[in-house]
């Protein structure tokens, strides 16, 4: 029944899965901020949430696993990169190389440096 | 995994909660363990980001907690408007939840009726269980009496057959 359909679609939205606590510890960490209102707590825990949804739908539409349904470390970096409001990423997210590319790349630095 | 230096910035949101959440999002994906772990710090990156600007809004009005507004604001300047409906409903649910939650509680402690008159409601309750009681224990009684008597009578009927048997012997001789 459709009854049942909106149930579960807003029991989905209207709890909070992640620990309000856990946030709260977060936020008070961050830098000179000092109190927040329960409420305040609240909205952020479930603004968290919507991210995570938000961020795991997008980089998995965006990203090469769609057929072989599957979501990267890659996925997600490409598509923090090129939207513009998860550029707030882009700290936590190097791109990741092969080591041996790095390695390579290391030679071919250092094999410079002997030229000199 | 995170080392338990104490520091601040090590705290994140647990493992298993991002996990579930991924699953119900992405259900039947598999997803690289390392994408889990990114996606972890994002999200504490997330709520950095969230607190800072909501706490900036907060200092330039006069408030000193940050507010629900402020977090709405915050949300509306980073790009998340489209959260901001979603985010409401929430706690407008939570708000109903908890308020529903103290009203029942209150419900109970009162029904409009006063202490004295529940206290005799109770005793009136009590009375009549006793007297239920007393009733059925009297029944009880009265049954093993009857049944008693019945024995007795039984027992007495016989043993005046058996006299009665007797004593018709002695009869016939007085007859003659």
């Amino acid at each position: 029944m459709s009854q049942n359909k909106d149930d579960l679609a807003s029991s989905n939205k209207k709890t909070i899965s992640l620990p309000i606590s856990r946030v709260r510890l977060i936020m008070k960490s961050s830098p000179d901020v000092s109190s927040i209102n329960q409420d305040a707590l609240v909205l952020t825990t479930k603004a968290t949430e919507l991210f995570v949804q938000h961020l795991a739908v997008a980089s998995f539409n965006n990203g090469s696993g769609k057929e072989t349904n599957s979501l990267s470390y890659s996925d997600l970096a490409n598509t923090a990169e090129e939207t513009e409001t998860l550029h707030f990423l882009t700290d936590i997210l190097p791109k990741k190389i092969l080591a041996r590319d790095y390695l390579t790349s290391l030679e071919d630095f250092q094999e410079e440096d002997a030229d000199f | 995994m995170a080392s338990s230096s104490g520091n601040d910035d090590d705290l994140t949101i647990p493992r298993a909660a991002i996990n579930k959440m991924i699953k119900e999002t992405l259900p039947n994906v598999r997803v690289a363990n390392d994408a889990r772990e990114l996606v972890v710090n994002c999200c504490t990156e997330f709520i950095h980001l969230i607190s800072s600007e909501a706490n900036e809004i907060c200092n330039k009005s006069d408030k000193k907690t940050i507010s629900p507004e402020h977090v709405i604001n915050a949300l509306e300047s980073l790009g998340f408007a489209s959260y901001i409906t979603e985010v409401k409903d929430v706690l407008q649910e939570c708000k109903t939840v908890a308020l529903k939650r103290r009203k029942a509680s209150s419900r109970l402690e009162n029904l409009g009726i006063p202490e004295e008159e529940l206290l005799r409601q109770q005793q009136e309750l009590f009375a009549k269980a006793r007297q239920q009681q007393a009733e059925l224990a009297q029944q009880e009684w009265l049954q093993m009496q009857q049944a008693a008597q019945q024995a007795q009578m039984a027992a007495a009927s016989a043993s005046a057959a058996q006299q009665a048997g007797s004593s018709q012997d002695e009869d016939e001789e007085d007859d003659i």
